[in-house]
């Protein structure tokens, strides 16, 4: 047989070792077998020498041609090997639970509060602020609520016992009487805060809670505008569909004044046709004289509303008590 | 488009410097985007001629002389010794700002002593005038030199000019000539616009007996004029045709080219010049036909460019073929040439959509095309025909031809429109005078057509192709006035101000970067129990007729709630807890009550999340994490440079604690709790809680945030593992690195502490890595040993710190 017939069976019988590697010392086997330096197909290469030598090209080529085959063969059996050992002693479970980091969440007073400054800030308004302690003239003398009115009942507000008998304020309207004593019209601010009331806390009522205090003052405000910016604003916070109604009512510091309803679907799950939010009005002239603003120029309204009870209409909260308890199952939930 | 200040100038007095004009125009609307200098220097440098040159009296290198300077004598000291008396000098009179290279700080000619006798100028070496590097002597002008004569004129230089970049908005094609931009300063100043003459002696022989013109669609060719100039001598442009082009960036190409693109640039209209000669006869005289192209017909433009043309081409052709590519280029085949003698000259307006196309399509964008495309002036086209035929005759000789070839079969009637002056100063909120937004409007060459005290109307001149309704003379009206003139009114009610508006939201963001840290936000109670508010502060408000007395007094600090909040979480099972609270403190202070914002921090339990495997999954909370948390908020707020310094003994709540310090403010405090209260609050593991004074943290805030750029080389680090005594803190290792400031050191960093086995007692180990870098090399082991072995040094020499292999 020449050298020339002797490579195809021996390519042949080699590629079939090669498929039947199974394991690491099957294919080093294998692989010493036939292309190791005491291979049986090396010594076909080695065997080229002694061939005459017109006939070594044609058979050096047929045998190279072959050694390619086998190499390719012998990398996928290696690979196969490889691929082999290396697969998971352990499963994955991808239905375990992920790791997570501890993550904070902000107080759901916050949130609302952050929603309401976020829809005014939209219509220019900057935020503002003052103290929690105050004085009787901004909290009640500035704001024309006389001496004698059922608002400044003693029952009603908290008295710091210090010589100047100051008050924690009862509303954050006591803010607007300080930003107009220190600015010019016009004025357009949102006063979020904390104000008091003698309340015992019960399910509804909390010493502390939070009210947002509207003020926006210049020429030829209206109705009209007081109207369209409480109804944009409690659209943003309570969904497009909310309806507002305004009532007429009374306010000291306010002239007209009006509570404002709302109805939308949370009301009427709730039974009722509207829920009161807010008090509103137009700023009183005796105001603006109190803080230096000629009222035949300037007009103006107010309006203020609970941070609480928007927070409970909306994420049904029913015990305002919860909000300062801090009960971490309460505080993730937001 | 660029003009030059003298330029204008031709047109239009006016007294800015050209700093004032730029200013001026760009007020007006016209940006200025580029102002260079052309010509001048060497002012204050006169020829002046030595009358007696004598040695200094007080000084062996100087000389005393008397220079005249065309107007009288004036006595100079001088260092040359390369002249005598009656050599004709540059002569820098005080005042002369000297020229230097660029970026030198330019030094002045003044009268002084020099050793003691008066100078009153220099004469100046080659050197000085940045005319030559012979710094050897001063220079010596030739003897026919005129005394007096400014030196830059005697070096034949031009006079000193400015050439403006302008930035002409694409509504304003009649702004793309000088003439235009001319008319606007005669606006604004009141002044009149002086247009050249264009008036001069025609020929005999009448123009419409050389050429006709036919024009197949008035929409796309609204006028053609045409001109015949006979007998010009083809040549190069007089030096000032030549620099005006010069200046603003035109070759000069031959004196009948020259006047076209001269003409151009003054009045904005395109001109085109045909040798006459080489266009088709029919009838004795060639008819210019301007038509479209037929399809696949080719032209070759003047720059030797072949262009295949479609049916929406619009050509200037003879009889037989087309000349010009309408609006864009001239052909070829009648180009100006040295042997042109007759001259057709083309004054033009073509449909601007049409040229625009075509510029577009062959890609092919000229001065001429980017006028059209904009909208040419329709009524100016015989003026500027007129006025180039007349600088042809002027700079190239021959005759005019009588009268003028002028197709225009449609003339548009004038638009009219009518200002009413309230309306304007509703829409501007100012009070303008009628009488002067009515000069204005003349000013920018309108016609009053009819006035009553109400408004005005006025008929549009053919250049303002923008002006087409009441609102566009209200912008006129504004531009003329000056919007800088309109005073600013706050916005209406549309913005609110408050200083608290900026904290609103400095504290907003403070709890998004708490919430990140994993703390979750609480709200306290403001009233509590005054044994409660006593162990963190003593100084309380207390109320009148407290509600209950659990609730009878205003927080002093935030702590005490958030205490109670952890009890209320213990209660229901939950001992993983981490909360933060913004809030107001009260505190009496004397006789009134001080309120406060604080920020408190406690954490308990678990650092994380329960998980179901690693290591570590179980760890609780300690005080690295509560420093952690601390390290991100200030670091968040822009705080720097907050130190902790350790109490040394328990306080009414924490058993281990340290006051945060900056500078000499103590800002807050944080600690651990007493485990007593721990019990008492029924609370398990370690608390830690940590109270920060907000006020004085947002006055420390520094808020400029300056990227670094990107380290560019390779760092080299080393680290260092030393025992220290247990007293040793990682802030005086900082302390002892910083003071010891090894070179190249660009961070230090803690990243272990061991104690216990191989440790004895009363040590700990404490190990550094510290990176050496420098910014614009790459370091050499060498530098960086050197700066490590001294910082070593200082470690245990300051420590006492044994440093391990």
């Amino acid at each position: 047989m020449s050298l020339l017939d002797e490579i195809e069976p021996l390519k042949a019988e080699a590629l079939a070792a090669l498929m039947a590697v199974s394991d690491q010392s099957s294919l080093d086997s294998a692989k010493g077998a036939y292309l190791g330096p005491q291979g049986k197909f090396t010594g076909l290469l080695k065997q080229l020498g002694t061939l005459p030598k017109e006939e070594r090209p044609a058979v050096g080529k047929a045998i190279n041609v072959a050694k390619g085959e086998l190499e390719k063969a012998l990398k996928v059996a290696r690979d196969k090997v490889e691929l082999g050992g290396a697969g998971p002693d352990q499963l994955v479970d991808f239905t375990a639970p992920g790791r997570c980091r501890r993550s904070g969440r902000l107080h759901p007073l916050t949130q609302v509060t952050e929603d309401i400054v976020r829809s005014f800030r939209k219509l220019g308004f900057a935020v503002a602020d003052g103290p929690e302690v105050e004085d009787e003239y901004h909290c009640f003398d500035a704001l024309n609520t006389p001496v004698d009115h059922p608002a400044r009942d003693a029952q009603d507000t908290f008295y710091v016992d210090t010589p100047e008998r100051p008050l924690l304020r009862t509303h954050t309207s006591s803010v607007q009487i300080r930003v107009m004593q220190e600015q010019q019209p016009p004025v357009r601010i949102i006063v979020p805060g904390r104000v008091y009331r003698r309340d015992t806390a019960d399910a509804t009522h909390n010493p502390t809670f939070h009210q947002v205090e509207g003020l926006y003052v210049d020429r030829g405000v209206t109705v009209g505008d007081l109207k369209g910016t409480v109804e944009f604003v409690f659209r943003e916070l309570m969904g497009p569909k909310t309806q507002i109604r305004f009532r007429p009512h009374y306010f000291s510091y306010t002239e007209p004044s009006f509570e404002i309803d709302f109805a939308n679907a949370l009301t009427r799950k709730m039974g009722k046709d509207w829920l009161e939010i807010a008090g509103c009005g137009m700023v009183h002239p005796a105001v603006f004289e109190e803080v230096g603003y000629d009222p035949e120029e300037w007009s103006g309204w107010a309006f203020g509303f609970g941070i609480e009870r928007i927070a409970m209409l909306r994420y049904g909260i029913h015990d305002i008590r919860l909000f300062y308890e801090n009960d971490m199952r309460f505080l993730k939930q937001f | 488009m660029k003009v030059t200040y003298n330029w204008l100038r031709e047109y239009v007095d006016f007294d800015w410097t050209p700093e004032e004009l730029a200013e001026r125009l760009t007020m007006l609307g016209v940006e200025v985007e580029g102002v260079e200098r052309a010509g001048g220097g060497l002012e204050g440098i006169v020829v002046g001629q030595v009358l007696t040159r004598e040695q200094h009296p007080n000084a062996d290198r100087l000389t005393l002389c008397t220079v005249n300077d065309g107007e009288g004598e004036r006595s100079i000291v001088c260092g040359a010794t390369n002249f005598q008396a009656g050599d004709k000098v540059a002569l820098a009179l005080p005042g002369t700002e000297m020229p230097v290279p660029e970026g030198e700080k330019p030094f002045t000619i003044k009268v002084g002593k020099i050793r003691g006798e008066r100078s009153e100028g220099m004469m100046c070496s080659g050197k000085e005038l940045m005319l030559s590097d012979d710094a050897e002597g001063i220079l010596i002008l030739p003897g026919d030199a005129v005394v007096g004569q400014p030196f830059a004129e005697h070096l034949g230089r031009s006079q000193e000019d400015r050439v403006y970049d302008l930035e002409i908005t694409p509504n304003r094609p009649d702004l793309n000539g000088v003439i235009g931009l001319a008319r606007e300063i005669a606006a604004l100043t009141g002044n009149p616009l002086k247009l050249p003459d264009t008036n001069f002696q025609e020929g005999t022989e009448r123009a419409e007996n050389l050429v006709e013109v036919r024009i197949e669609d008035a929409s796309l060719c609204p006028r053609y004029n045409a001109r015949v100039i006979r007998g010009v001598r083809v040549g190069p442009s007089p030096d000032w045709l030549r620099e005006a082009l010069d200046k603003v960036g035109v070759r000069s190409i031959n004196n009948v080219v020259d006047v076209t693109n001269y003409v151009m640039l003054e009045s904005g209209q395109p001109l085109h010049a045909f040798d006459l000669h080489l266009l088709a006869k029919a009838g004795g005289r060639p008819t210019v036909v301007i038509r479209q192209a037929t399809e696949g017909e080719v032209f070759t433009t003047l720059d030797e460019q072949e262009h295949e043309l479609g049916s929406e081409r619009l050509l200037i052709a003879d009889e037989t073929k087309g000349i010009a590519l309408a609006g864009v280029m001239g052909g070829l085949n009648t180009e100006i040439g040295e042997g042109t003698e007759d001259v057709l000259l083309e004054c033009a307006c073509f449909q601007p959509q049409n040229i625009r196309a075509t510029s577009k399509a062959l890609g092919l964008s000229t001065d001429a095309s980017y006028r059209f495309e904009r909208g040419a002036d329709v009524g100016v086209t015989d003026w500027a025909s007129r006025r180039a035929a007349r600088l042809i005759v002027d700079v190239a000789g021959g005759e005019l031809a009588a009268g003028v070839v002028d197709a225009w079969p449609e003339p548009a009637e004038p638009i009219e429109i009518t200002l009413r002056h309230e309306r304007a100063n509703t829409l501007l909120g100012v009070e303008l005078n009628p009488a002067e937004s009515i000069a204005h409007l003349c000013g920018l060459g309108m016609e009053v057509v009819a006035e009553s005290n109400e408004s005005v109307t006025v008929r549009v001149p053919t250049w303002r192709v923008d002006l087409k309704r009441e609102t566009d003379l209200i912008e006129e009206v504004c531009r003329l006035h000056g919007v800088d003139r309109i005073p600013a009114t706050p916005p209406r009610g549309a913005r609110g101000e408050n200083e608290f508006d900026a904290i609103h939201d400095v504290l907003s963001c403070l709890r998004q970067w708490l919430a990140a840290q994993g703390l979750s936000e609480a709200q306290g109670q403001t009233l509590i129990r005054a044994d409660e508010a006593e162990r963190a502060e003593s100084d309380m408000v207390s109320l009148e007729r407290p509600l209950s007395s659990d609730m009878n007094v205003l927080r002093p600090s935030l702590l005490p709630g958030l205490l109670d909040s952890l009890k209320q979480n213990a209660t229901h099972g939950s001992h993983d807890v981490g909360l933060f609270e913004i809030g107001r403190v009260f505190r009496a202070k004397e006789k009134s009550v001080c309120e406060g914002r604080r920020l408190a921090i406690t954490m308990t339990g678990r650092r994380d999340p329960t998980h179901w495997e690693g290591a570590g999954r179980e760890e609780t909370v300690g005080m690295p994490d509560l420093l952690g948390v601390l390290e991100v908020v200030l670091s968040e707020l822009g705080v720097h440079g907050v130190s902790r310094a350790r109490r040394g003994k328990e306080t009414g709540l924490f058993v281990e604690s340290a006051a945060l310090v900056l500078g000499k403010k103590e800002i807050g405090e944080l600690g651990q709790l007493l485990p007593t209260l721990a019990r008492d609050y029924e609370l398990r593991g370690t608390v830690l809680m940590a109270e920060l004074n907000l006020d004085l943290l947002l006055q420390c805030r520094s808020t400029g945030h300056a990227f670094k750029v990107l380290p560019q080389f390779p760092a080299i680090e080393r680290d260092v593992a030393m025992l220290v005594p247990e007293g040793v803190t990682h802030e005086r290792v900082f302390e002892v690195v910083r003071q010891a400031n090894p070179e190249y050191l660009a961070r230090t960093n803690l990243f272990d502490v061991f104690r216990g086995k191989n440790i004895p007692a009363g040590k700990k180990s404490m190990a550094y890595a510290f990176t050496y870098r420098h910014g614009e090399r790459t370091l050499t082991d060498q530098e960086v040993n050197g700066a490590h072995e001294k910082l070593v040094v200082a470690l245990h020499r300051e420590l006492g710190a044994e440093i391990r292999d």
